[in-house]
This record gives structure tokens, sequence and C-alpha cells, in this order.
């Protein structure tokens, strides 16, 4: 086991990991930027190393800093969090390179799920369902071509995008060609590369994803799905497992998919597998695959059990999972909230400021994680979500109930932020009925 | 503000402790880094490699040797070398002259400070040279010179454009004379092209001074330069000391030079394969009435 690990990351969930780690005996050591001075991780970390300015590329995913500190702190791995370095291919290359292990995918299945042409390509070859798509589009002919054959409405997506970006929606033949030009140009701007492909726009369907973990033995294990069709552009608020739209039957031909995909893609650690669920008709398609642990993982560890992150680091020191798929059983259900430093009557407008008052909510099944403390000040360049509420119960009323509590004794005085907002949403019929899809919350927040 | 010493460490064994982790001394070497010596970034060799050379995070144009610049420039597989064979000699019997000759060769890996040839760029057919900045600081003597000269004669016998790349510290001082003579000898050649009605583009690197640039340099049809590159005549401090005034922010840059009219436009390493192949084809074009 590793008795030195560094924490790539900051925020909530550099604090996740130090606390993992802890429980293992395994010392930690924080990086930060010149604005985290004061930031929870550092004061929690055995040791801390400034490894630049704010502005994260110079600091967070400045990889010669992060991989210095490393060395002269003579950590023995290195976690990358979420977001931030966690996909970045080089990164965990130049990580075993310098001696260390990277706790995560192997570079070379995050740089081929990175590609997200060659994913759906290589999850078709698996016998996964993937929506109804196009191979890259290489001139207007191929274009009119395939967008003839898929269908209106359809995106247009960057084979190098992901989490939401490099996504362009075409409703009107008129558009499909000056969107394409555009997509090209962004996504070789934004990723160095323009490639794209086309994919039919499923609308009214579900974001279902499942947690899966492998270890080095070949041993693959799905621990159940997350409902995660809560979200304004492309980036989720709510979280639930089980799914409402989820039967046992389903569950089993997801988790079987699921386990063959892992095992095509030669997966090893935590890993998501997002799918599109089309409610009316029970059918799932392949969206793409998240080499690394994701914001929600708590949502997964309340029903199952299974603490994600001190099982990531096992894997990564060479540990066999020491239960299988038979061990794996959802019980209760439970929901998450994001919590972010925004105005929802601003137009979600990010809020800055220094926390006044803290009252963290408490009691049976109630987990915030958060970074917050009293009298902290939230430096303005970073993410704005400041904290995950999860709550769960032996049922998903109760579980309702629960939420609506814990956000009502959520106290975060000093800026905006969006508790209330999910004190309202999760009072909206469509959620309690379970039935929301991806659509739903735009919808409803334009009306 | 949390003080260092507020959260007590718990008092847990390292679980597993026993586990043998994955070997951390592995057999792949190192990858090496360096820093860039205009923003003091820190650059891996692979990454910078992949960015000819052209730190990603200022834009510093690194010095890079002949056969990288025209590797980079011309289509797959077309370079043929000219005149690799030319060697220099002590001419005037300058002392130490061998030994910086031979310092040279094994530095650069070259045979003198020019390596020239023809080759295709887009399809199109040209003469191209590039100066070594490795080998005596690209200096000009005879060779040099010479290999310049048959260049142009060759280009103008064949009805060839020609391309360049200029690094140079300017003449090369072991060969005296001799090496002053080039520049009205490169000059001479580079005259009898441009009469034949070639075209002639030269791309300025840093630095490039002295002789050099007070000949054939200066003698393009379209002159090109790097970003930041020096380039000028006598060197600042000379200037500075001679005329007693003090120098402008930015003297001798090529920024500089373009707005005085000296320099045509600046072209960044990374595009200047399109941009000499479409200068290739503007002035390729058979005129049709």
């Amino acid at each position: 086991m590793f008795s030195k690990i560094l924490i790539a990351n900051r925020g909530e969930i550099a604090v996740r990991i130090i606390r993992a780690c802890k429980e293992m005996g395994i010392s930690t050591v924080a990086v930060y930027s010149e604005a985290d001075r004061d930031a929870l991780h550092v004061s929690l970390a055995d040791e801390s190393c400034c490894i630049g300015p704010a502005a994260v590329r110079d600091s967070y995913l400045n990889i010669p800093a992060v991989l210095t500190a490393a060395k002269v702190y003579g950590a023995q791995a290195i976690h990358p969090g979420y977001g931030l370095l966690s996909e970045n291919a080089r990164f965990a290359e130049l990580t075993a390179q310098q001696g260390m292990t990277f706790i995560g995918a192997p570079a070379k299945v995050i740089s081929a799920m990175g590609d997200k042409d060659a994913a759906r390509r290589t999850m078709k070859a698996a016998g996964v369902p993937v929506i109804e798509g196009s191979g890259l589009i290489e001139d207007e002919e191929t274009l009119l071509k395939e967008a003839e054959r898929i269908g209106l409405p359809l995106m247009i997506k960057a084979r190098a995008g992901g989490g939401g970006r490099g996504i362009r929606i075409v409703r009107e033949r008129g558009e499909l060609l000056p969107a394409w030009r555009a997509a090209f140009a962004e996504a070789q701007a934004a990723f160095g590369d323009g490639a794209c492909y086309l994919e039919k726009y499923l609308t009214s369907v579900k974001h279902v994803e499942m947690q899966l973990l492998a270890d080095s033995e070949g041993n693959v294990v799905c621990l159940g799905e997350r409902d995660c069709s809560m979200q304004r552009r492309n980036q989720k608020l709510l979280e639930e497992s089980p799914s409402p739209a989820m039967d046992g039957a389903l569950r089993r031909r997801m988790t079987a998919c699921c386990v063959r995909a892992a095992r095509a893609a030669g997966y090893l650690g935590a890993g998501t597998i997002e799918f599109l669920l089309d409610q009316a008709t029970g059918e799932f398609y392949f969206m793409e695959m998240n080499t690394r642990l994701q914001v929600e993982h708590p949502v997964t560890e309340m029903v199952t059990g299974v603490d994600l992150v001190k099982w990531q680091i096992r894997i990564a020191a060479g540990l066999p999972l020491d239960f299988s798929q038979k061990d794996v059983a959802l019980r209760d259900h439970a929901i998450e909230c994001r919590i972010n430093a925004e105005n929802p009557m601003e137009g979600f407008c990010p809020s800055c400021g220094r926390i006044r008052l803290l009252h963290v909510p408490g009691g049976p099944q109630v987990r915030f994680d958060t970074a917050l403390y009293q009298d902290y000040a939230i430096p303005p360049f970073y993410d704005s979500m400041i904290g995950k509420l999860i709550v769960s119960a032996k049922t998903r009323e109760e579980a309702i109930r629960k939420m609506q509590a814990a956000l009502c004794e959520l106290v975060i005085e000093g800026v905006e932020h969006t508790g209330e907002f999910q004190t309202e949403l999760i009072s909206q019929p469509e959620f309690r009925a379970g039935t929301y899809t991806t659509g739903f919350l735009t919808q409803w927040i334009g009306s | 503000m949390l003080s260092k010493e507020l959260f007590k460490k718990p008092k847990n064994q390292l679980e597993h402790a026993e586990t043998v982790l994955p070997d951390p001394r592995k057999d792949g070497a190192e990858e090496p880094c360096l820093a860039c010596p205009a923003c003091k970034k820190v650059l891996f060799e692979n990454d910078l490699e992949r960015e000819l050379f052209v730190c990603e995070h200022c834009g510093h144009h690194f010095r890079v040797g002949p056969r990288r610049r025209i590797g980079w420039i011309v289509d797959p597989g077309t370079f043929t070398e000219h005149d690799a064979g030319l060697l220099s000699e002590n001419l005037i019997g300058f002392p130490g002259y061998e030994e910086k000759l031979a310092a040279a060769h094994k530095k650069s890996g070259e045979a003198d400070g020019v390596l020239t040839g023809t080759a295709k760029i887009g399809g199109f057919p040209c003469a191209v040279f590039a100066m070594d900045p490795d080998f005596m600081m690209g200096s000009m003597g005879t060779v040099v010179g010479e290999k310049i000269t048959r260049l142009f004669e060759y280009a103008t016998r064949e009805g060839l454009p020609v391309i360049g790349f200029t690094v140079s510290g300017g003449a090369r001082m072991q060969e005296g004379i001799l090496s002053l003579m080039q520049m009205a000898k490169t000059s001479g050649a580079v005259r009898r092209h441009s009469d034949a009605g070639l075209l002639y583009v030269a791309v300025l690197t840093d630095p490039t001074t002295g002789g050099v640039t007070a000949s054939f340099a200066m003698e393009a049809d379209v002159t090109l330069a790097e970003p930041r590159a020096l380039i000028g005549f006598a060197g600042p401090r000379v200037i500075e000391q001679t005329t007693r005034q003090t120098l402008p922010e930015g003297f001798q840059r090529a920024e500089f030079l373009l707005e005085k009219g000296f320099v045509d436009k600046i072209v960044d390493r990374r595009k200047q394969r399109m941009y000499l192949h479409t200068l290739l084809f503007l002035h390729g074009r058979e005129e049709t009435l």
C-alpha cells in the first residue's frame, strides 16, 4: 500500500480523498495555488506545496509543477480527483514515467475513451448498443448523406470533446452546414482537434450512468446506476440511485453490458459508463465512458456501502476486490443535491464571498461533502460548486422528505447559493413522479 | 484562515502494509525537460518537438538545426542535398581554426554552416538552403559562400525559385577577407537569379547579423522573419557607442524591422510551410491572357 499520496486537486474532492487516506493510514500531500492558501484541503493534509498562481492552467493544470511537488515530497502515487488532470492521458503517462502510480485508468485507456468516436466503435464492437450515428465527417458530402440517413434532430459532436462540451444541436436542414463548420472550428480551437461525428438527438430520455470498479486481476463489478437526468446546460444538479426508471431486469441487462464494455476497454480502476435511456421503449444507448471518479459518487456509496475512493487506491496498489458482483445490492434510496455558489434568480450568476455562518445538517444517513468552513473566503477562480448534500432512506419518498429537511437546515451565509432552489425542485410533481427527463429542468427554469 | 496544526493526525496504521507495490523504477527513461529561456516555464522535450520547437506558452522560437527546418517545410522524401562534400580549410593560417572546425562538426553534426539542395514544397519544385546556428554560429566563410552561390546558379539554370533560412553571426573571421568577399559573390549570384525572373524568399531567423544580413539575406523578393528574431548588421553595443544614443525598446527585433519596412511579414514557424506553399503557388502560375 502507498505510504504517501499526492492529491492533484482542490475543493471538496481533495478533502474527500484526504479523508480516505487518513482512514487508511496513508500520508497525504496537498497542492494549492496562491489563491487557495487558506483552503481546507491544505490544512487537512499532512504536507502541502504551493504550485503556482491562481489561474488553473498555471497551478492545478501545471503538470511539471505537480510532478515536481510529488517527487520532492516523496509521494508514491498521485490521485487526480475529477476534472483537472484526471482524464489527461499525458499526465498519467508522465506520472508513470516518473516512477509514481497514477490512481486512475491506464493512459492508453484514457486516450481511447477520450476519443469519443473511437469509444463508440469499441463499445459497438463489444455488443453495447450505441446511439444511431455516423463515423467521423470528412467532408460536406458525407455530412449531408449521413444526416439524411440518421434523420433530424441530430447532434454534431467533437470527438475530442466530452462532459457536455463540443456539442451542437441541429433541428433543421438549413442549420446543418453552418453548424458543422462552426463545430469544427470551435473544437479545433478548444481541443486542437476539429473532427466531429453525428449522433441522433434523443429528447425525452433519461441519463442513467453505471458505476464500475475493475481490478488488476480482471475482476469487474458494477455498482448499480445513478439517474442524472436533472441537468442544466449539460451540467448535473441532482442525482439519485436507484433510478426510478429502472427495474431489476433492465438493471441486469445493463450490468452485463457494462461489464462487457469494461472488459473490452481493458479498464482498471473506478469508471462510469453513461447511457441514455428511452423510458417508453426500455432501450438504452451508450453515450460516453468517464475514466475517472465522478462528482456524484457519494450516491453510489450510500446505496452500496462501498467506499469508492478507498477502492480506487487499493486497486491502484494492486489489491484485488474482496467482493464480487453477487455481493452487490442496492439498498435504500439515495439523492444528492449539488449546492452551487450561484444566484438562481440572476440566471445562475456565480457568487463569491466570505462565509459568515455555516451550519451543516446531520442525523442518520445525511452527508454533506464540502470544503467550506466558517470565515472562509471563496476564491473567484474556480468551479462554483461549494458542496454536495447527500441523503439516503429506505424508500424514495422518505429520501425526498429527508432531503427537504436537510436542505432547509443547511445554512451558508455570505454567498448566494442554490439550496433553496433545490427545495423547490424536489417538490415538483415531475421529480416526485420520477419520470423527469433531461429536458425537464431547462424547461421548468424557463417557465 | 485555518492553522496548519488544527487537525490532529489519526492514529491509524497503514492498511495492507505488506502488499508489494508496483515496481517504481521502470525501464522507461525519464522524459527530458527544459525551461523556456523567455518565459521560464518547464517544457517537455517531446511536447516541444511536436510544436516545432516553439514554446507553447509564450511563442518563443528556439534555434534549430538546418535538417529539422528543411524537414518541416518540404514534402517528405523530396529533399536532395547538394555539395555535401565541401569542407572548410584554414586558408589564411588563422590560429585555432582547425580546432574550431572540429568542434563545430561535432556540435552540429553537419559539414559546414549551410545545408543546400532541391526539394518540393506542396508539389512545387524549388531550391532550398538553411543555415546552421550550431556550426560556428552560422558564420559565412568560403564554403558557405560557395554553397549558396552554387545553389543560386543551379536554380537559375533550372528555373527554380529559392527558399532560404538564415541564421548567422556574420562573416567568418577566421577566413578574413575571403569571407567578406562571399558577400559580393553571393549577391552576384542572387542578382542573376533575379534577372532571370525567378522568385527568392528568405526567412530570417534568430539571430541574422553581420555580413549575411548585408548580403544575400536581405536581397530576397519576399523577406519573412520569425517572431522576435534579432536581425541586424552591427551589434547593439557598437551602435550605441558610435551614435551615443540609447536604442529604443525592441531595436533590431523582427517586429521593429517590420514596422520600418525591412521585413515584409513575420510568420510563426508552425505556419511557415503553408505560407511558403502559398507564395510558391501565387508566383508559380503561368499567366494566361
